[in-house]
């Protein structure tokens, strides 16, 4: 399998505050690594030290070898690294299948000028992209909404939206901030069959942060466990059943 | 809602049949009617390079009606002082117009924003008004500055006929221009930063480049439309570009519906031909401008443009193009 993501040493501070103490994990292809822990204990941090969103005071970030760390959040989501947020990242005023379509964007070529005044060049590129936009809504069976409006839609089906929206333009790693949050037991059990097909059919590299525990078991290959910016337990999901680290991280000292 | 290819042709057809039978609008109008028609034009690009920045990116951008003033004076002194014919100052008052919003776009990322974003531009707007009347070598000061009277190639200024033929073809150029923008990745991407811009970034979407193209087609529409307006006028001076201008254009922006081109034409044309109703009456117009605000906002808060929508799925706008 090939590693497509390499996280060494990341380290986070803020002014005398430890966010993010020297993690180190590796993301194969096709592999779902998970991210547990208590509330505050980093995991967001990882991902947005990871994004670029917060700038790692340590570490580096290797994407198929190349470092990524330090740089803008556009440009690492253009090497291939992108996300969606705990508290939801789509666009309400905009359609489906417009969020869909901005998931594109680096796909849909053309200058200002072409687009200004819709030369040939962007109107085939932007009929393009609006056709693997519908064909991937089809696909996850949401094409019926492609043309409401994304604040319309239900918690779920919002979630479900900006995963199609975020790996639309394929990345070959994907980041998801509780996916299932707020999700019905049936739009949990969707959104699992959809990460097991990214990862199955497509060989997507997931790091998935979620507190729904049959979620995480059902389909994490590896576990991290985190507390206090820091690592303290790694493996298999029967691993981590077992690891008495992380009995005492969630439940306090027996 | 789906919009079927026959409605994108019905579309289409509209479109272009509102100039096409603009054409025939001078043969019924007298020299006050043809003049309110030519504000209204410049009034409609005013306001669709407005509306780029204060509905389509959602940014309190008010240095943006400024520029309307920078591209008059440019336009008038390229006229004077280097001697250019005025049909080839429009695209230079353009152009200075989108320079001007370059320069408002890096106060917009610097992360000042909203309400401080409309102080910081409100103070450039006064800073240029009181530059027009200090510079006075350049700008004639408080009598403000004269065009030419002869224009090119035996083209009269002073003709409304003339120059309602030229703002008609400026225009349509420029609300195609920025239709096409609206609807290409460039216009998504310009709504998903007023959206969410931190999720715009994650889809490797440079923001900041987004926001600076915004400013400058905002600042170019509007300095094309200071060009008209120094032609339309006859003469330049500070005291038409102060805080007046800048809260007609903002109503013709929510009159209209904020972030539509539709809602941009709707609102300037509206409020453009309203309060020459009550003209004859003193002090009743700014009333009446006032009323008409009032009561539109409070029926239709998304503006004019809502309303048709509703009526029909052929003024939908949307952000792609198939």
């Amino acid at each position: 399998m090939t590693e497509l993501l390499t996280v060494e040493g990341l380290g986070v501070r803020f002014a005398g505050l430890t966010a993010l103490d020297d993690v180190s994990f590796r993301l194969s292809e096709g592999q779902v690594r998970a991210v547990i822990g208590p509330n505050g204990a980093g995991k967001t941090t990882l991902f947005n030290a990871i994004s670029g969103y917060v700038r790692p005071t340590s570490g580096r970030v290797l994407l198929r070898g190349q470092d990524v760390a330090g740089d803008s959040p556009h440009a690492i989501a253009g090497h291939g690294i992108r996300r969606t947020f705990q508290n939801g990242g789509l666009f309400p005023a905009l359609t489906v299948l417009e969020n869909v379509l901005t998931g594109l964007t680096t796909e849909t070529p053309g200058s200002f000028l072409d687009l200004l005044l819709g030369r040939r060049r962007a109107l085939e590129a932007e009929r393009a992209a609006i056709a693997k936009a519908r064909a991937l809504l089809e696909l996850m069976s949401m094409g019926h909404m492609a043309d409401a409006r994304a604040g319309s839609l239900s918690g779920g089906q919002q979630r479900i939206v900006e995963i199609i929206r975020t790996v639309a333009s394929e990345p070959p790693v994907l980041l998801l901030d509780e996916p299932a949050v707020g999700l019905s037991p049936v739009a949990r059990a969707q959104m699992m069959e959809i990460i097991a097909r990214l990862t199955g059919e497509k060989g997507v590299a997931v790091l998935l942060i979620e507190h729904a525990v049959e979620l995480v078991m059902a389909s994490a290959d590896r576990i991290l466990v985190m507390a206090a910016g820091k690592r303290i337990a790694e493996g298999t999901p029967d691993e981590i059943r077992a690891d008495r680290a992380v009995l005492e991280a969630y439940l306090g000292h027996a | 809602m789906s919009i079927s290819p026959a409605t994108l042709r019905l579309r289409t057809a509209l479109f272009w049949a509102v100039p096409v039978l603009a054409c025939a609008l001078p043969l019924a109008t007298n020299p006050y009617t043809q003049f309110v028609l030519n504000s209204m034009l410049i009034s409609t690009l005013l306001t669709l390079g407005f509306n780029m920045v204060i509905g389509s990116l959602g940014q309190l951008a008010f240095a943006n009606v400024a520029f309307f003033g920078l591209g008059a004076y440019a336009s008038v002194i390229a006229m004077n002082d280097l001697g250019l014919p005025w049909l080839a100052t429009i695209p230079l008052s353009g152009l200075v117009g989108a320079a001007g919003g370059f320069l408002a776009s890096a106060v917009a990322l610097r992360g000042i924003r909203l309400y401080y974003l409309a102080i910081v531009t409100l103070a450039f707007g006064e800073l240029l008004r009181w530059l027009y009347i200090h510079a006075d070598r350049l700008t004639g000061g408080t009598d403000g500055l004269a065009i030419p009277r002869e224009g090119f190639l035996g083209f009269r200024l002073g003709d409304d006929t003339a120059q309602f033929y030229v703002f008609l073809a400026v225009t349509v150029v420029l609300v195609k221009g920025t239709l096409n923008l609206l609807r290409s990745r460039l216009g998504r991407s310009i709504v998903a930063v007023r959206e969410n811009e931190i999720a715009t970034a994650s889809l490797g979407i440079p923001t900041a480049r987004v926001i600076v193209t915004a400013f400058m087609w905002s600042g170019f529409l509007v300095g094309v439309a200071g060009a008209l307006f120094a032609a339309h006028i006859g003469r330049v001076f500070p005291e038409s570009f102060g805080l007046t201008q800048l809260i007609v254009g903002f109503a013709m922006v929510l009159v209209g519906g904020t972030g539509s081109v539709l809602g941009s034409v709707l609102g300037a044309v509206l409020l453009t031909a309203l309060p020459e109703y009550v003209r004859a009456f003193p002090g009743m117009e700014e009333i009446f401008f006032g009323l008409v605000v009032i009561v539109v906002l409070l029926c239709l808060p998304q503006g004019l443009a809502s309303l048709l929508r509703r009526l029909s799925p052929v003024f939908l706008e949307r952000h792609f193009r198939e």
